[in-house]
């Protein structure tokens, strides 16, 4: 066996090189970058003057209304996406679990909007949210309601991407959830029927805890990426308006690609960053536990 | 009789469920085969989810939108680097995995630490530094910029290695007797053993290559060389604007994707995580 092992770390390094290559390029000088320049006042136009400057970002960081906004518009996102958008997946698995005619058309339809990027939804649907001429309120004012400014109303904005967001990922989760359901054994059911459980003890005293690996797995999931938010603000209301849908990560690329303040922007990248790194570690702890 | 109105009335609810779900794709694909007019007019109705009442109006809106926009130019550039990545990211992340899964070698553990904590950084953030690597590089505005930074994936890298461990040694051990370098067992052995793990990784990665909109936003800026995301978004802000062109494009950019969603379903929920939980 000794003879050769020297031979197998060479070509173990081969294999591994140009995946570790490309994750250093892409990914671990990107972040360490960022540490670095996160102390430093780099604007992209004038790289030669880059000073240090200490924790000058940070403490500029933590006064910026914007970005504190920002956070605050993202917690919002978050806190109504995760039982908004599983509660809707869980319940047309639910659904859908029923044995049942047509069921494939129903699957198909709940699933379809997964099917369209975010770019597409978040143009489609602020051409349906037009207030004047779009789809949503001209049923709005057929039905006798006042038509409503959904992207235009600092009190309503954030709510509406949650909204389109959901109806967009609920689909997916569906699926999962449907998976998660038909891996419960018939005969756990069987055994609470000759006990004499009805409908509701059934679903709480034996669905929900037997999807419970199923439930956390998604919650994580939704909720790790919730924190990514930018496309659908990007596109649906540029964070506006007066920053009701600006996002970190948003507010972030603003700075350092738009407004090219890199020190700044990277300041922003680790704080935020090392906030999405505590609730990913949190996660993976908690998961563990429960040995999902 | 008492249950046949309980069925109409579940059967009712699950439609208008299913309604809530697919009248925005109904009225873009409609809106993409009606002119711009009679959008509007049809508004109020039901009219608003059916295509124009005249069959030769369908397609003059596609005809419009190819000829005011290079849109097979588009498509091909889509097309081209949704089969570069995932082309390129198979074959990368498969000889990770299989490094980890098969050999023995020096700081094995610390890469596969590295590997893990990797995971947690989070990409998204660092688009601004990941942008001024491709600077410093030199590849901003081409289309390696595109493609580089998609190819290497820890979760493939995971996925691939997980794959190849339930692989037994004796299989290589008696190729290796026949003697085949470890090269050719990679590309004849192991690679076509592992189609259901190429499967996965490769739908997830064309659905994210095909979908991918900031990075190539910002590394690029000739048209000529723009993914259809790119594109859309470029449409939609060129005036003049005509609502039924960006709904062709709308429908255009996703007829690929219902297209790998139909082949390669049974693939999806395997790789959960990587893509499609919605907000990404």
């Amino acid at each position: 066996m000794n003879n050769i092992k020297d031979n197998q770390n060479f070509v173990a390094y081969l294999f591994l090189a140009p995946a570790f290559i490309l994750l250093g390029l892409f990914l671990i000088v990107p972040a360490t970058l960022a540490i670095y320049y996160a102390f430093t006042d780099y604007y992209l136009l004038t790289p030669g003057d880059r000073q240090f400057i200490g924790l000058d970002n940070f403490i500029e960081v933590f006064k910026d209304p914007i970005f504190i906004q920002s956070l605050k518009n993202i917690m919002i996102f978050v806190i109504c996406i995760i039982p908004i958008q599983v509660g809707v997946a869980l319940g047309l698995a639910l659904l859908i679990n029923k044995q049942r005619r047509g069921n494939i058309f129903f699957k198909v339809a709940f699933f379809s909007p997964v099917v369209l990027s975010l770019v597409v939804i978040s143009v489609l649907w602020l051409y349906l949210l037009n207030p004047s001429e779009g789809l949503i309120n001209s049923l709005l004012v057929n039905i006798g309601l006042d038509p409503q400014p959904f992207l235009s109303s600092p009190n309503q904005a954030i709510y509406t991407i949650v909204f389109v967001s959901a109806w967009q990922g609920a689909g997916y989760q569906m699926l999962i959830f449907l998976a998660g359901l038909q891996n419960i054994p018939s005969d756990v059911y069987e055994a609470g029927k000759i006990d004499g459980v009805n409908r509701w003890q059934k679903f709480l005293y034996i669905t929900m805890p037997l999807l419970k690996p199923t439930s956390i797995l998604i919650m994580i999931t939704t909720l790790i990426s919730a924190f990514k938010l930018i496309i659908q603000p990007m596109i649906m209301t540029q964070g506006g308006p007066m920053n009701s849908t600006m996002t970190p990560v948003y507010y972030i690329f603003q700075t350092g690609f738009t407004d090219r303040m890199i020190g700044y922007s990277s300041a922003m990248m680790v704080t935020f960053g090392i906030l999405i790194g505590i609730v990913t570690f949190v996660q993976s702890k908690i998961s563990k536990e429960d040995e999902f | 009789m008492n249950k046949k109105f309980k069925k109409t009335i579940e059967y009712l609810f699950m439609l208008f469920l299913a309604c809530i779900f697919i009248f925005p794709l109904i009225w873009m694909i409609v809106s993409s085969m009606k002119p711009e007019g009679e959008i509007y007019v049809d508004m109020g109705g039901i009219q608003a989810l059916l295509p124009s009442m005249d069959p030769s109006h369908w397609f003059e809106t596609y005809q419009e939108l190819f000829s005011r926009f290079n849109i097979i130019q588009y498509l091909f550039n889509s097309v081209f680097y949704a089969v570069m990545i995932t082309a390129g990211s198979i074959v990368v992340n498969a000889m990770a995995g299989y490094s980890f899964a098969k050999f023995e070698f020096k700081g094995k553990k610390i890469l596969f630490g590295l590997l893990i904590a990797l995971l947690i950084v989070p990409a998204e953030t660092i688009l601004i530094t990941q942008f001024t690597v491709a600077h410093s590089l030199g590849i901003l505005n081409t289309r390696l910029a595109v493609i580089l930074p998609l190819i290497a994936n820890m979760f493939f890298i995971y996925l691939f290695r997980n794959f190849f461990k339930a692989v037994p040694d004796e299989i290589i051990e008696s190729v290796k007797l026949d003697g085949a370098n470890y090269w050719t067992i990679f590309w004849k052995i192991m690679l076509p053993m592992s189609k259901p793990a190429i499967a996965t990784v490769g739908t997830l990665t064309f659905i994210l290559s095909w979908n991918d909109y900031l990075w190539p936003l910002m590394v690029l800026t000739d048209t000529d060389k723009l993914p259809l995301q790119v594109a859309i978004t470029n449409i939609n802000t060129t005036e003049p604007v005509f609502t039924n062109q960006v709904m062709a494009i709308l429908t255009l950019s996703t007829i690929p994707l219902i297209i790998v969603y139909v082949v390669a379903q049974k693939y999806l929920l395997q790789g959960m995580g990587g893509s499609g939980t919605g907000i990404k």
